[in-house]
């Protein structure tokens, strides 16, 4: 699991790469957590390098999620490959989480 | 083709720890019978959630193996897992969460087993001869 970061003025683009599973979900979470501060103005998760992710990845992003969402702090993600868009629609997760089809809409957008 | 793999759970062993034997497994299945991409990655997501199901949820008492079988079809595989913990029914014993809960109130609990039961298909499950067997369909593209 790869993590990579890029912060403009306020807004944190952080961009995953790999495959999410049981077995690197704590990483992945520890990772996140790390990556987010508390004064970003707003977060954006790019999880187009993710082609894999599975119950304990979704429950990380719900955590992340809920944490931002306790603040206030607008979080998006976006470029979702097919088979991780599936796996988001099918857990309801696209009603909860705002998703673009790309970063450059993402950082259009988010507010 | 059709092919079997054991996984026999070594008490106290993080249960984690079975996912990489069955992701290899799955991707020489793959490569032996040249799946669709979709379909390899549908297969690891069934598998993951039903295996840690089964060694993360207290059902570890008396189970020594599970027997996962895998046989290629037309764009589809058949899955079957067979295991000699505790009995429990996938399709039935598991609510699905509530997937239209606003963010704060939503949790994880059940999301793996939901997963399963939408993505795959021809469900059945059976207790028999004190094992839990669970057979189900992956297709590709559907």
């Amino acid at each position: 699991m790869e993590l990579a970061q890029e912060r403009d003025s306020g807004t944190n683009v952080i961009s995953p790469a790999g495959r999410v599973d049981g077995s690197n979900s704590a990483d992945f979470h520890e990772a996140l957590a790390a990556a987010i501060a508390d004064d970003d103005s707003r977060v954006i998760l790019d999880m187009g390098g993710i082609d894999y992710i599975s119950s304990a990845g979704l429950r990380v992003l719900l955590l992340v999620a809920q944490r931002l969402g306790g603040s206030s702090t607008p979080f998006a993600v976006c470029s979702l490959a097919a088979s991780v868009d599936e796996v988001f629609r099918i857990s309801g997760f696209n009603q909860i989480i705002t998703v673009y089809g790309t970063l450059d809409e993402a950082k259009a957008q988010l507010a | 083709m059709r092919r079997s793999l054991n996984i026999n759970p070594v008490p106290g062993a993080a249960a984690a720890e079975a996912l990489p034997r069955i992701v290899a497994f799955v991707e020489e299945m793959a490569e032996l019978d040249d799946w669709a991409p979709d379909l390899v990655l549908r297969s690891n997501l069934i598998l993951e959630e039903l295996i840690l199901n089964t060694l993360t949820h207290g059902r570890t008492s008396g189970l020594s193996d599970i027997e996962i079988t895998l046989e290629s079809g037309v764009n589809s595989v058949t899955i079957t897992v067979v295991d000699d913990g505790a009995a429990f029914d996938p399709l039935n014993d598991k609510p699905s969460p509530d997937t239209e809960l606003p963010l704060q109130e939503r949790s994880i609990g059940g999301l793996g087993l939901h997963l399963v039961r939408t993505m795959a298909e021809d469900l059945e499950y059976k207790h028999a001869d004190g094992k839990n067997h669970l057979t189900l369909v992956a297709r590709a593209g559907a």
